[in-house]
């Protein structure tokens, strides 16, 4: 069964900020929201440097819909993990669950208190009506229902940001891993860097 | 007699505390599972500036790539807000339907004192404008606070909207500007501090003085609120940014859950204050309204106010 997933090659990854500005500008959002980040670790210590970019990883048992109270999330037959706008509360729950930071809030609430939550979608849009402008609007573009990657994916120079079925995107670690000579068994990061802390 | 005189004396404290012990230790100890240890570490961490929650230097690439991207120890916290979210939104009427019945089973026990007021021009001024102000303020708030605090735990029930998100928006609006009101009426409603009522900033502090039981009132709705005011006000200053998140994501998990637990034990104490003043004996809200009370009623409920108010001059 197809299950996307998102894997972001840290020995590839050059912090160009490509991603996140292709993501900002393919689904307007709004200042002060980050559907995707770069972190770099060890910025100017030759050899050490490494950048990373992060959204939703877009969770098998996602952490964001166990503890959302108005239960607004929904995980897609193909794994990607979306919510509903309409019911969302802005509660930032979900920012509290995510092991990954991926929810964001702007400031659109009342006296600009936090508004809805708003996330990587796998830019498959949300549960408004497919490639309508509602959807757009909420959620931005549907490349998934057009049968592109999502943009971040498709935009990356050095391909470091790869997006697709996880056994497509495994293969494709698993290969860079043994051709840089790597210990392919090891989990690049996630879930397994916070279970073992290594 | 010793003994009596003294468990008479401090009945109200040795309940509490019992009270408190006893639901404490089996909710730490057996329904729990916050990682503790990390928790009171990161505590300390806290105090000297490092919100950060990396409390030992990374051990390799990886842990220092997660502790920069995410935020560390995920598992210490993150697990708890989700089972206690979700906890909350299930057993939390039986929590509140329990604190009724101690009540229920305590004016079954005791009855209701009613006072027989046969002079009923014979009134006296008690409250100062400035004082019925504050405490309406201090009402209108607290009952927004929590109705639409609560909004956001039974979002499950109402399936959110536009609505519940409105609410929940004012919470935090409210919640601001119930920080003055929350600080001033702690103050005012500071019997023990009395004799600083010369001093101009405390003499508005209410006339009378405080039983045991009330004693507890107070220090809980200052405690409690303090903890809200803090956490609430921390949550919306440390708003969720992309570039600070794994700064500030564990500091924020604690604190969601300090506001958990005080919201909570407030309204406890909150019902409590309802049921010692206007159930276990019969209320007079116009008071409150107008600022003056029968003198009988004083009399028969609270004779410390009238005394309070003749040492005052202002009878
Ligand atoms: C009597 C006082 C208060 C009560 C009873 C109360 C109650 C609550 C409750 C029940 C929740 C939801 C927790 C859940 O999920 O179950 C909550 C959330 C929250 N409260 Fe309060 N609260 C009080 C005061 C405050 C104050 C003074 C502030 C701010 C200064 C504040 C800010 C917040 C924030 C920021 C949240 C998280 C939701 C969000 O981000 O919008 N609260 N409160
Ligand atoms: S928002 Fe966070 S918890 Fe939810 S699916 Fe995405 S990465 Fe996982
Ligand atoms: S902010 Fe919205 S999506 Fe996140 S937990 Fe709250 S209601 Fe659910």
């Amino acid at each position: 069964m197809t299950r996307m997933k998102f894997y972001c090659d840290d020995y590839r990854c050059i912090d160009c900020n490509g991603c996140v500005v292709a993501c900002k500008e393919a689904h307007e959002i709004p200042v002060g929201v980050n559907r995707r980040r770069v972190i770099t670790i060890n910025e100017g210590i030759e050899g050490k440097q490494k950048s990373l970019s992060v959204a939703c990883m877009h969770c098998s048992d996602a952490p964001c819909q166990k503890v959302c109270p108005t239960d607004c999330f929904y995980i897609r037959t193909d794994g990607i993990v979306l919510h509903d706008k309409d019911k969302c509360i802005g509660c930032g729950y979900c920012l509290y669950a995510c092991p990954f930071g991926a929810p964001q809030f702007g400031h659109e609430g009342i006296f600009g208190v936090k508004g809805v939550m708003d996330k990587c979608t796998f830019c498959a849009g949300g549960p408004d009506d497919t490639l309508s402008e509602t959807e757009f609007e909420h959620y931005g573009q549907n490349r998934i229902a057009e049968g592109k990657i999502p943009m971040c994916a498709s935009m990356c120079s050095t391909k470091a940001l790869i997006a697709g079925d996880a056994s497509e995107v495994d293969k494709i670690y698993e290969y860079r891993t043994a051709k840089r000579g790597g210990n392919t068994s090891l989990k690049p990061y996630g879930w397994e860097a916070y279970n073992n802390g290594k | 007699m010793e003994s009596k005189t003294f468990w008479e004396c401090n009945k109200a404290y040795i309940l509490t505390a019992l009270g408190l012990g006893v639901v404490g230790f089996v909710f730490v100890g057996f329904m729990m599972i916050m990682d503790w240890g990390y928790l009171i570490q990161y505590t300390m961490h806290m105090m000297i500036g490092d919100t950060s929650g990396v409390l030992t230097a990374p051990a390799s690439e990886l842990e220092q790539m997660v502790n920069a991207a995410f935020g560390p120890a995920y598992n210490s916290v993150a697990p708890e807000i989700i089972r206690a979210s979700n906890e909350r939104q299930e057993y939390i009427w039986y929590v509140f339907f329990a604190e009724i019945m101690i009540f229920v089973f305590l004016y079954v026990k005791n009855g209701r004192l009613t006072p027989t007021i046969t002079r009923p021009d014979d009134m006296v001024q008690v409250l100062t404008p400035f004082q019925r102000t504050v405490i309406w303020l201090n009402i209108g708030m607290i009952l927004m606070l929590v109705l639409t605090g609560f909004n956001i735990t039974w979002s499950l029930r109402s399936d959110g909207g536009d609505l519940p998100r409105l609410l929940r928006e004012f919470h935090e609006l409210t919640g601001l500007a119930w920080i003055g009101v929350w600080l001033v009426f702690t103050v005012i409603a500071a019997k023990d501090l009395k004799g600083w009522r010369k001093n101009t900033l405390f003499r508005h502090i209410l006339p009378g003085s405080f039983k045991p039981s009330k004693r507890v009132i107070w220090f809980f709705y200052a405690a409690m609120g303090a903890g809200l005011c803090f956490s609430g006000a921390m949550i919306i200053t440390l708003h969720p940014s992309s570039l600070t998140h794994a700064d500030v994501i564990q500091f924020r998990r604690v604190l969601l859950y300090l506001h958990f637990g005080a919201s909570v034990l407030i309204m406890f104490f909150i019902l409590d204050f309802v049921y010692a003043s206007a159930i276990s004996v019969k209320g007079y809200l116009k008071g409150l309204w107008t600022g003056s009370y029968p003198r009988e009623y004083l009399e028969q409920v609270a004779p410390d106010v009238l005394e309070d108010l003749k040492k005052a001059g202002r009878q």
